[in-house]
């Protein structure tokens, strides 16, 4: 039977009421290998990209936010029993790391514009090739700064932090931070106190998430051949 | 593609940062499954290796100048 | 074991900006090639191993891109040499993007931990 999961987690109680997933059908906990993982009963073949199904994802995801701090699955995972049991089983430990280490925690999002009124690079004499390394040059530039800058004003509060320099063109930082639950509010009023700081800079802050940017564990080369 | 995206406003700001979050990132296992496969495992050590020198070479060439 | 009730579980979270539309229409492009059905077979082989190679390409790509912007400041390149090195990194940068929308792959997903490599990206 095919199974739609959408997070795995330490071991927890089911939830009094089963959160609606994806296409409405009920997420349930699912114990395997010492973990709890939520999962629908999947039927189709493909999973439409719809408002309703993103959100539902999301909302399973944050149904057990209140008992523990899950690992979130990327949208669109179908598997079934066995395959998970193998899956667990074969990343145990990188499971039960990251597990630990995303645990009382939750995911902020930072994304910082350049204020539009600002003057672009002078390329009035210059080709499109000669335009695209200087741009490259000067977004490359203000993003690192702009990265320093943001990491200097949380420091003391970031557990990790995932930071895209320049993602694209407008955007000169897009970052996650995980910050320990208790810390949130401080968080967020020394982002309040940072932002005054810097006028020419246009800030979105959203959260907290579950720890969708600290939920991979693409180490298993790492561990598995040694190469320290 | 499922979305409208002339028509945007607040309550979409919302529904982009969370395709953003579950669309960009979460754990991935099923790409993992192929990747641990005898093979595959072989052509990893060699990249490793190959990426090991390019980042080297990259190195010596920057002192140089 | 119940955690800090300073979050509410069930709430979304908030967003905090005051400037919507630059953000919507940034967030708009990151999300613009994404596809609109997730078919679940297609995933595992082809996707393990475009990401492999797309991962190998763009790491040179920003390799290639870092030592030109480097070279222009040195001063060493003529104009001309600046314009044919940016439409060619234009072009590759363009090409790649393309590659990464076919495979529906993010920016994320070519972060490959390659050991003493580390973070490529």
């Amino acid at each position: 039977m095919k199974l739609y999961v959408y997070c795995v987690a330490e071991k927890i109680d089911p939830p009094a009421e089963p959160a609606s997933g994806i296409s409405g059908a009920r997420a349930d906990v699912l114990d395997l290998e010492g973990f709890s993982l939520l999962v629908s009963e999947f039927a189709g073949d493909t999973i439409p990209v719809t408002r309703d199904n993103v959100m539902a994802h999301a909302a399973v995801v944050r149904s057990i936010l209140n008992e523990t701090t899950p690992l979130p699955l990327r949208f669109g995972t179908v598997s079934d029993e066995q395959r998970l049991r193998s899956y667990l089983a074969s990343h145990r430990q990188a499971l039960e790391a990251q597990l630990a280490h995303v645990r009382g925690c939750v995911e902020m999002g930072v994304k910082i514009i350049w204020n539009t009124d600002q003057p672009d690079v002078d390329s009035s004499s210059d080709g499109p090739g000669a335009r695209f390394l200087k741009e490259k040059q000067l977004r490359t530039g203000r993003a690192r700064e702009v990265g320093a800058w943001l990491h200097e004003q949380l420091r003391p509060l970031l557990k990790d932090e995932q930071v895209s320099l320049a993602p694209t063109e407008k955007l000169i930082i897009a970052a996650a931070h995980l910050v320990d639950r208790d810390a949130i509010g401080k968080y967020r009023d020394q982002l309040a106190e940072a932002r005054k700081l810097r006028q020419e800079l246009h800030f979105l802050v959203s959260g907290p998430w579950p720890p969708y940017s600290f939920s991979n564990i693409d180490l298993e080369f790492k561990t598995r051949f040694g190469v320290s | 593609m499922s979305f409208d995206i002339e028509q945007l406003d607040q309550a979409d700001l919302s529904l982009l940062e969370t395709l953003d979050h579950v669309l960009n990132r979460g754990l991935v296992i099923a790409g993992e499954i192929t990747i641990s496969v005898a093979d595959i495992d072989l052509v990893f050590l060699g990249l490793n290796v190959l990426l090991s020198s390019v980042e080297t070479a990259h190195e010596v060439l920057r002192k140089r100048e | 074991m119940a955690i800090s009730p300073e979050i509410p579980p069930k709430a979304e979270p908030e967003i905090d900006t005051s400037h919507v539309d630059e953000f919507v229409e940034q967030l708009s492009c990151v999300t613009s090639s994404l596809p609109s059905r997730i078919n679940i077979d297609a995933q595992s082989v082809e996707q393990g191993l475009a990401k492999l190679v797309l991962t190998l390409i763009e790491f040179i790509r920003r390799l290639l891109e870092k030592q030109a912007v480097r070279r222009m400041e040195g001063g060493d390149l003529s104009p001309e040499q600046i314009e044919e090195l940016g439409l060619a990194l234009m072009r590759l940068e363009t090409k790649l993007q393309e590659l990464k929308e076919q495979f529906g792959l993010a920016d994320e997903d070519l972060n490959l931990d390659l050991g003493p490599v580390g973070r490529l990206i």
